[in-house]
């Protein structure tokens, strides 16, 4: 197999229209009367939400767009509402400043200088928000999470992660980009840089120390089986980089999975008791 | 035996674990195409309860052909006056936790046979050899509408399956199948592979519908023996499609590309050698 960028090209109508009877199709298996997301301004809520809207009709589909104060920034407060007169959502708008504050002072121990804890406590209190709405007015949980950065366990766990359905999650970051393109999602949007905004100035690529155009080539190998060596020499990158790239891939298992348990009884919950999903 | 026949593909989507819902679904596409003159009617793999029912399976199947649901088909068989096909889990009437991945063929007086699935998938989304025995009977059923066999989705990738039918008489085949959509294009090639190689008519039945994040991708079709495509349903959707085909097209193709004229049974027994050693 050839790792090149054609490797990841969608055909992009049936990608597009196979997402979107995903969504309608669980939207009415589970009688719920629409979807609520986060919406961040960046790429990935944005192709979310965009595709939420074109599958179920902007009218079923809420946008939060859950801003705090140490990362809010004009420039996504533009593209959201770019966003929603585009794609005709429902878009409200709730400051969690407040509550995150609320957070960092009952907590005994809060340590501010340790920003990942601190910026965990924004990704799972954007999940609070999303499933009170949902239990509120009967809508589904779309999550808006990607292939790379699943893979690679570049989310918080219970926190951005949580969703219902998570449509773009087997579409690594390049194809989603594609997808958003496709779809009509402002080019300025699909361009911007990639930050989970957990603390100011925050930025995947960075952190993740690969652009996503090498990343996505990568874990495209690993997930087709290919040696780390023969990724490396196909391209052209130092071993060291694709070890570690699959090292921390291996590793993040236990956030994508449900905890684990001990066997003890018949059948166990995570690993063999295995039950489709039955919907009502 | 009819010379001619009006084959029909019920491409439904099912509720999962429901077999209350796929039944009068069945009932109701069987009733649809009885109206377009059908002597037919095929149904995708599993159809009884959904394809991804996981450790349902115990308590979904049931025995054939001493159980309610094949009772309930053969009402429905009689009643319309047509050939019904199946699929759905059976349970082994000597143990209880032995089950097959099985397509039913039911005519106008009732149960005609069965053909349980030989290759059980169990790779990337697919994990049936957990829950199924293999079947190891590729049998023909001489009928009113011509001489039948049936295969099951994964056997299409194993040539061995149609051939046998195809020395066995058969003159039309029903493939019931599960296939998701990744599997699209292997499927659309090797469903007419089968057909032209055995140069008999194929007709393929494929699930529609959502489940499990699985998209079944429908695409059903009646392929004549030169491999051609009769008629197609949609992609993904569910469909019912009919298609009439006449059996004397059969010396025709057969004089054309005469693949079983041709056969060298004598590299069977070394095929069968090598595979042992591989």
């Amino acid at each position: 197999m050839l790792l090149t960028k054609e490797a990841l090209k969608l055909d992009l109508p049936l990608t597009a229209t196979r997402l979107k009877r995903f969504i309608k199709d669980y939207v009415r298996k589970t009688k719920a009367k629409g979807a609520v997301l986060n919406i961040s301004g960046g790429i990935d809520s944005a192709a979310a939400v965009a595709i939420a809207s074109l599958a179920l009709g902007g009218s079923k589909v809420l946008a939060l767009s859950l801003p705090e104060k140490e990362t809010c920034n004009s420039t996504d407060i533009k593209h959201t509402k770019m966003l929603a007169e585009k794609f005709r959502f429902n878009l409200e708008t709730i400051n969690i400043t407040n509550v995150l504050e609320a957070y960092y002072k009952s907590i005994p121990d809060f340590n501010p200088k340790d920003a990942l804890s601190k910026g965990n406590i924004k990704a799972r209190v954007r999940m609070i928000f999303l499933y009170y709405h949902a239990n509120r007015q009967n809508r589904i949980v779309v999550g808006s999470s990607d292939k790379s950065e699943t893979m690679m366990g570049y989310f918080t766990k219970w926190g951005d992660i949580a969703a219902d359905i998570s449509p773009l999650m087997d579409l690594y970051k390049t194809q989603v980009r594609q997808l958003a393109t496709h779809i009509g999602v402002p080019a300025e949007i699909v361009k911007k840089p990639s930050t989970p905004q957990l603390w100011p100035g925050q930025l995947a690529e960075q952190e993740l120390g690969v652009k996503y155009e090498t990343l996505d080539l990568v874990l495209l190998g690993l997930e087709n089986f290919i040696a780390p060596e023969e990724i490396s020499e196909q391209l052209d990158l130092p071993i060291k980089l694709v070890t570690s790239i699959k090292t921390r891939w291996l590793s993040k298992e236990h956030k994508r999975r449900a905890p684990l348990t001990m066997k003890m009884e018949y059948r166990t919950i995570g690993t063999d008791f295995r039950l489709p999903y039955t919907l009502p | 035996m009819s010379n001619e026949i009006t084959i029909a593909l019920g491409q439904i989507s099912c509720k999962v674990g429901d077999k209350k819902h796929n039944m009068e679904t069945m009932n109701k596409i069987i009733n649809q195409a009885k109206q377009r003159k059908a002597d037919l009617v095929a149904f995708p793999e599993l159809s009884l309860t959904g394809y991804v029912v996981r450790d349902r399976a115990y308590e979904l199947a049931e025995p054939v052909p001493n159980g309610p649901s094949v009772r309930q088909i053969e009402e429905i068989a009689k009643k319309e006056n047509v050939h019904v096909i199946f699929g759905m889990i059976e349970k082994s009437a000597k143990a209880s936790a032995v089950l097959h991945n099985t397509a039913v063929l039911i005519g106008p007086k009732g149960y005609i046979g069965k053909y349980q699935k030989m290759y059980l998938p169990t790779h990337s989304v697919f994990e049936e050899k957990r829950y199924f025995r293999p079947g190891y009977q590729i049998p023909v059923f001489e009928t009113e509408i011509g001489k039948l066999g049936m295969f099951i989705c994964y056997d299409v990738y194993f040539p061995e399956v149609a051939r046998m039918l195809s020395l066995k008489g058969a003159n039309l085949i029903v493939c019931i199948s599960a296939s998701p959509s990744v599997r699209r294009g292997f499927f659309e090639t090797l469903t007419a592979a089968r057909a032209m190689e055995n140069t008999v008519f194929l007709a393929f039945i494929n699930l529609a519908g959502i489940e499990d994040g699985l998209q079944f991708w429908g695409g059903s079709r009646i392929i004549a023996p030169s491999g051609n495509v009769i008629s197609q349903a949609k992609y993904d959707e569910d469909d019912l499609i009919t298609a009439r085909i006449n059996y004397s097209d059969l010396v025709r193709v057969q004089a054309w590309v005469p693949t079983l004229r041709d056969l060298r049974p004598e590299i069977f027994s070394s095929l069968r050698e090598e595979a042992e050693s591989l």
